[in-house]
């Protein structure tokens, strides 16, 4: 099992890293947390080979009440964009943390965070949901304060943990009463609960939804909920941005569409919830973005407008929008984590993150250069690489719905994207320098490796994507299946 | 039996929304935050004493657990982050963190 690899990574980083600086091996504990997360490949496939054959595959965990890990389609489609951006970071801190200290606990979070996040999307319960969700989270404030001495990662910090952790306190009120309606924390059995209608009708499930959405919402950062991101990504170390943008606050989508399934008789309250919320947040995170005037600011506004583009998405609720919702899912985890990379490969070669000091930069550093423009063109939407395609999926899926207005507004905001993207790109790429950058060098090989994987994906996805799309398709067609989820989880 | 947990749960609920709109000190909005987990906890409690009454419910419970010790660890992250502040700026008042605009 994928989680096993990693917890023991968890629990053997720290030895690893303290033998190696006590020998004076540089380099060791940073190509054993990478080594950890390349094996947990291996466990990953042969659960897809498992799911592939019986389709929901269940692991209790002994003497935990009960508690089980369900990994279906949905799952594995969530766990493939952990590991790669979890990887590619892995990697690409090898040089970029080099300078820092405290490199131990830094690795060892690290792998804790991915692990919470795998958990979090194979849990089958909401106790294992709520571990993992707070082993993932714990782990993510001590990595945004990663650099406790600066004023901003501690301020950013403090206010994401703050912001976050009243979400968990809110969906944990949602989930105890969902438990009193119920009477099972499993998802199978609340949704078979569901179907009976005196339960699925009670005025408290609405309220519980309501805390659910806010729990989770706060962690996907879905406006108004957003407040926190815009601070934190851009104040963590850039892997770490690159896997809290990519792929972190995917796990509250992850929810949000799970818990969309479980309760059936909802879901014309929910949809409406949900892309109400989706419209404001694609237009607020666009409308920022335009006019940040700092590189990661900007990406962490476009992932806020991304975000928007998936609930909107996921509101539909046919499965050609959950499908689409996770190609998008997917690709945007490439692009996000590509383009922090990229951001973070300038902060480390400049000192600065001001896009008026960055300009000309790519002339500097051709090689992260071409991996930017890649990003940029990937998320800005150009066709033959991978945001083309689940964007557009996801406007055919509005119009199947015969959702014109809704589809006119999400392709405004595309327009609106490319508008800011492709500005920066000009200012990155063509521009001539307006300050000194003459000292400028091209970014480590291991920072270059961590890009070029994801680049390398966002072209093979965008070139191939028929592959990718019958997967989220199957995928999707999984999630809206309660029926046989219910059965092969619970029995007849 | 629940009905008064549950009115508890909610007052709890109160207070700590009260202590995040009202409160600058950062100590006391980590209170708040802690209050409005233990609210959380309660209605575990509560909703596990609606559907057993008179017995006690496992699992509520051991959510409970679960939960009380993962607000532990927030809480320590949090203490340790108000530290760092504490270094950085010379105050815990969060109205002087005021930089970044979100």
């Amino acid at each position: 099992m994928v989680i096993w690899t990693l917890a023991f990574g968890c629990c053997t980083i720290p030895i690893v890293g303290w033998v190696s600086d006590r020998l004076g091996l540089r380099y060791v504990r940073e190509w054993y947390s990478s080594l950890v997360i390349a094996l947990a490949f291996i466990p990953y496939i042969l659960l897809i080979r498992l799911v592939a054959r019986v389709g929901v595959v269940v692991y209790p965990i002994p003497s935990l009440f009960h508690s089980i890990l369900t990994v279906d389609m949905v799952s594995v489609f969530f766990i493939l964009p952990i590991l790669i951006v979890g990887f590619a970071s892995s990697i690409y801190s090898t040089s970029y943390m080099s300078h820092d200290t405290g490199l131990n606990s830094y690795y060892t979070l690290l792998s804790a965070m991915i692990l919470g996040m795998i958990g979090v999307v194979s849990a089958g319960d909401f106790f294992t949901f709520f571990l993992f969700w707070e082993v993932m989270s714990i782990s993510s404030y001590a990595l945004v304060a990663f650099r406790k001495d600066r004023w901003e990662p501690v301020e950013a910090g403090f206010k994401y943990l703050v912001m976050s952790s009243a979400g968990s306190a809110l969906m944990l009120s949602g989930i105890a009463i969902v438990y009193g309606i119920a009477g099972t924390l499993n998802f199978a059995g609340i949704a078979l609960a569901m179907r009976t209608p005196v339960l699925a009708s009670d005025p408290w499930l609405i309220l519980a939804i309501s805390l659910i959405i806010v729990g989770l919402g706060i962690k996907a950062a879905i406006a108004p909920m957003h407040t926190w991101l815009p601070d934190a990504h851009p104040a963590a170390p850039s892997p770490i941005s690159s896997l809290l943008s990519g792929v972190m606050i995917k796990t509250g989508v992850y929810g949000l569409l799970r818990f969309y399934i479980l309760f059936q008789t909802l879901h014309a309250y929910w949809s409406l919830i949900l892309s109400i919320l989706a419209f404001l947040t694609m237009f607020i995170g666009n409308l920022t973005a335009m006019f940040q005037t700092d590189i990661k600011r900007l990406l962490a506004y476009s992932s806020i407008a991304q975000i928007g583009y998936i609930t909107f998405a996921l509101s539909i609720g046919t499965i050609q929008s959950i499908s689409a919702a996770l190609l998008h899912v997917f690709n945007h985890a490439m692009m996000k984590g590509l383009l922090f990379m990229a951001a973070g490969a300038f902060y480390h070669a400049t000192g600065s993150r001001d896009i008026s000091v960055l300009e000309g930069v790519g002339r500097r550093m051709k090689l992260t250069g071409v991996i930017l423009s890649i990003g940029l063109l990937a998320i800005a939407g150009m066709p033959g690489l991978n945001g083309f395609v689940s964007e557009l999926l996801i406007v055919s899926a509005a119009i199947q719905q015969e959702l014109y207005l809704q589809a006119a507004l999400t392709i405004i905001n595309f327009v609106i994207s490319v508008a800011y993207y492709l500005r920066l790109l000009q200012r990155i790429m063509l521009k001539e320098p307006r300050s000194d950058l003459s000292r400028v060098e091209e970014a480590p090989a291991t920072m270059i490796a961590g890009m070029v994987i994801l680049a390398s994906l966002c072209v093979f996805v965008g070139v191939y994507p028929s592959m990718f799309i019958s997967i989220s398709e199957l995928a999707g067609r999984v999630a809206l299946d309660i029926g046989s989820y219910i059965t092969s989880i619970l029995g007849g | 039996m629940y009905e008064a947990i549950l009115v508890c749960s909610v007052a709890l609920i109160a207070v700590a929304l009260y202590g995040f709109y009202s409160k600058r000190h950062m100590i006391k909005m980590v209170i708040s935050v802690e209050i409005l987990v233990n609210a959380a906890n309660l209605l575990l409690i509560a909703f596990g004493a609606y559907r057993a009454p008179g017995y006690v419910e496992l699992l509520p419970q051991s959510l409970a657990i679960l939960s009380i010790s993962s607000a532990g660890g927030v809480t320590a992250v949090a203490l340790a982050l108000i530290l760092a502040v504490y270094k950085v700026y010379g105050t815990v008042d969060v109205r002087k963190l005021r930089r970044l605009r979100g």
